[in-house]
């Protein structure tokens, strides 16, 4: 009787049976749950959580993650708003990863795996990083990053010879020389997967990489900045087990000499750089995934070789497209799981007559983002009554067509909700009218299970953001552009929605008179911060100075770390004055 | 601290409605000049040459709403009053005339190029209304979706986007597209 007054909480299970079962629950949200039930599982998890993902930096500090989760294997920290893809943050707006280096370096001695996202990171971070973890090091990405050069990569090339993973992808990166990527060719055997897509890293030599190709006889995946392919039949020859394949370029005018260019057998991912396919149609049948992001082909040469790939499961190409690619598609490839459209220059645009035939041919969809320059109501409805796994649907509308057929979208944007149960992620970029306010209480009433929302020109008046924060129940990450709200809807909105942890919006009605009332949503634990209208001068191809007039930005949210210390001048943090 | 709270008085916290801080008064009036400006140089340019072409051929005003859309700003605030344009048409204030008729140089300037018209008092006024309106077209819209209105209010419910953002593009395709178009301005043997 004593015992159990003075005892902790007792499960009734032994330490030794739950560690037994703790490895067998890795996902977050398990693990969250277990580290509330009592101070022992807590403690259990801390002790035993693998992989830790920082959604926003700021959230918390890395000396706190270290106290916590001393055994962490595998990390992935978050910086800039996603806006920061569309230039829309300025550059030196902060997530800098210097001091989640230091924490790895210093205290976390189990750490495998590191991943950075649209952060800042420096040479010297990398040189830290490097010389504490380089001999343990297996993955390192540096996604969409900035702020460093080809020497920081030197340090890694050099002394991270255990890696498995180097990805660089979209990164902007100071090119100095190659000598990064010889480094790697030299020390490294066991590379894997290495990444420098997108980035502008052209002094690369092909002699390196099929040096590496040779070594290194797991390399599953490369992806590369523009080398040119004919250089490359060495390498493609010596990447004999070579599953995907992006980047290259095709500058040779003697088209022809590329039919001598083999594939490695295995080659089931491709992202080319080519006007031309043929060379692709003998294994067109094996590819699952397909990046035609940077190709040159038009909406003729997509349907011949779509047709050709019954087996595709992702797909990643440009408006170019059009509706009948869009139906060639839906014939052709049953397997379609991803498909994104991304905007390109041209004339050629897709529209809801090519959705309404896509969401009918392909019901394996759990991932559709498209730009349209025309979309209906019916279109929605089919994509509601057909993909019924759609997970993360994104619509954008174009400036195109000065009128679009069918509006408001009120009742197709809520039967694609209706329809689609498993929905967690959506992004709607509108035009004033074409979602009313009552739409806007349609999405906050039929979206359950949406954790991510980006919603651009949506709404008519406050009274829409109102009926928005009533529903929503699960929506953590709320992003926003284009508002006609108020600064009093949108800390209404933000203390009401009940998970909502971060908030970002630019363009809104700014109060013009004295007001406390975006300061309304300041809590404890909340951040608040400003980016105020700017006036951004970049200058175009043509060397013409482009003014842009960027509205002002808020940006809300959780931390238990207090306001940033590390701001730019263009950030300002609003405290509340008490 | 490293850093202080910056104090700059934004929302106007702590001071009254009326006694606006210099610094606030100075981004109202900048915002407000910035507006116009902004207004202006979205306005397509047909639009502007069609309103000066039909006072001067015959005196009833075009209906620019059934033929134009006019991009609107959304971020405008509401409460910007019409200023009186000393920028743009100096000549014209010094040149007043009553019967309105007697036309004066009205300079435009817009997206790097300059042009001017000679226009009467009331052409220009009608101009000047059209800009302020461009510029405060988002409150309207947001009042004319209530009534439930057909066609003729399409044009005006359906504003294009244009006001200070053009569609965002990812940077990594944005750059491609440009080098592209480069490359092809290269090939062709006539490009300069």
């Amino acid at each position: 009787m004593e015992e159990r007054r003075t005892a902790p909480f007792n499960t009734g299970m032994p330490d030794a049976v739950l560690k037994c079962v703790l490895p067998y629950l890795d996902g977050p949200r398990d693990r969250a749950s277990i580290s509330l039930v009592c101070r022992r599982w807590y403690e259990l998890d801390s002790a035993s959580r693998k992989h830790i993902t920082i959604a926003f930096c700021y959230t918390t500090t890395a000396d706190r993650l270290g106290r916590r989760f001393p055994a962490v294997e595998s990390l992935k920290v978050k910086g800039k708003p996603r806006a920061a893809m569309y230039d829309l943050i300025p550059d030196d707006w902060g997530g800098y990863v210097r001091p989640w280096v230091q924490e790895v370096a210093a205290n976390l001695d189990r750490l495998r795996w590191l991943h950075f996202r649209r952060m800042i990171v420096r040479d010297s971070d990398l040189e830290v990083l490097a010389r504490s973890r380089g001999g343990v090091l297996r993955a390192l990405k540096l996604d969409k990053c900035s702020g460093f050069s080809t020497d920081g990569l030197f340090h890694i090339g050099s002394m991270c010879r255990e890696l498995r993973t180097l990805c660089l992808e979209e990164s902007s990166i100071v090119e100095l020389d190659g000598q990064w990527l010889h480094e790697i060719a030299m020390n490294n055997s066991i590379l894997e997967t290495l990444n420098f897509y997108r980035t502008d890293l052209v002094q690369v030599s092909f002699e390196d990489l099929e040096r590496i190709a040779r070594n290194c006889c797991n390399l599953t995946s490369v992806k590369i900045s523009n080398c040119e392919i004919l250089d490359l039949v060495g390498f493609f020859r010596a990447a004999a087990v070579l599953e995907e394949f992006c980047g290259g370029s095709f500058n040779n005018e003697q088209s022809d000499r590329y039919n001598a260019v083999t594939f490695p057998p295995k080659l089931c991912r491709l992202g080319l750089g080519s006007h031309r396919m043929p060379s692709v149609f003998p294994f067109a049948s094996l590819l699952n995934k397909l990046d035609l992001l940077y190709a040159l082909l038009d909406t003729e040469d997509h349907c011949l070789l779509i047709q050709r790939c019954p087996n595709l499961e992702i797909l990643e190409t440009r408006t170019v497209i059009g509706d009948r690619g869009l139906e060639v598609l839906a014939q052709s490839c049953k397997k379609l799981k991803r498909l994104r459209i991304e905007r390109g220059s041209g004339n050629v645009s897709v529209s809801h007559r090519g959705l309404t035939v896509l969401a009918q041919g392909c019901l394996a969809l759990e991932y559709l983002a498209v730009y349209v320059s025309d979309i209906t109501n019916a279109s929605l409805e089919s994509i509601g009554t057909y993909s019924k796994n759609l997970c993360d649907f994104r619509l954008a509308l174009l400036d195109r067509e000065e009128t679009i057929t069918d509006f408001p979208l009120d009742n197709g944007v809520r039967a694609l909700l209706r329809g689609c149960e498993k929905l967690r992620r959506l992004a709607l970029y509108l035009r004033p009218g074409v979602l009313t306010d009552v739409g806007l209480g349609y999405i906050g009433r039929y979206s359950p299970n949406v954790r991510w929302m980006f919603l651009g020109y949506v709404g008519s008046s406050d009274t829409g953001l109102f009926e928005f924060s009533k529903g929503c129940p699960s929506l953590q990450k709320l992003e926003m552009m284009g508002c006609c709200f108020s600064e009093r809807a949108l800390a209404h909105a933000a203390l009401q929605l009940p998970s909502l942890r971060y908030l970002w919006v630019q363009g809104y009605q700014t109060s013009s008179q004295s007001s406390d009332d975006l300061l309304a949503m300041a809590r404890p634990c909340r951040n608040i911060e400003l980016i105020p209208a700017r006036r951004v001068i970049t200058t175009d191809q043509v060397e013409e100075a482009v003014v842009l007039e960027h509205p002002a930005q808020i940006l809300a949210y959780c931390s238990l770390a207090g306001p940033r210390t590390d701001f730019p001048e263009t950030v300002i943090s609003l405290d509340p004055v008490l | 601290m490293s850093r202080a709270t910056v104090e700059l008085d934004f929302f106007g916290m702590e001071k009254a409605n009326s006694s606006k801080s210099q610094f606030q008064k100075f981004i109202d009036r900048r915002r407000s000049i910035r507006g116009i400006q902004g207004a202006i140089s979205k306005m397509n340019p047909e639009l502007i040459k069609s309103v000066i072409s039909s006072g001067s051929t015959n005196r009833t005003p075009v209906d620019w709403r059934k033929s134009f859309s006019v991009p609107s700003s959304p971020k405008e605030d509401r409460s910007s009053p019409v200023p009186s344009l000393p920028i743009l048409n100096p000549a014209l204030r010094s040149n007043s005339s009553d019967d309105g008729t007697e036309t004066a140089p009205l300079t435009i300037f817009y997206n790097g190029t300059v042009s001017v018209f000679n226009v009467s008092r009331d052409k220009a006024e009608s101009i000047f209304k059209l800009a302020v309106e461009g510029s405060s077209k988002n409150v309207e819209s947001a009042d004319s979706s209530k009534v439930a209105n057909p066609s003729s209010d399409q044009q005006n419910l359906l504003e294009s986007r244009n006001g200070d953002l053009p569609i965002a593009r990812r940077k990594s395709l944005q750059r491609f597209l440009e080098k592209r178009k480069e490359r092809l301005t290269c090939v062709s043997p006539y490009a300069w």
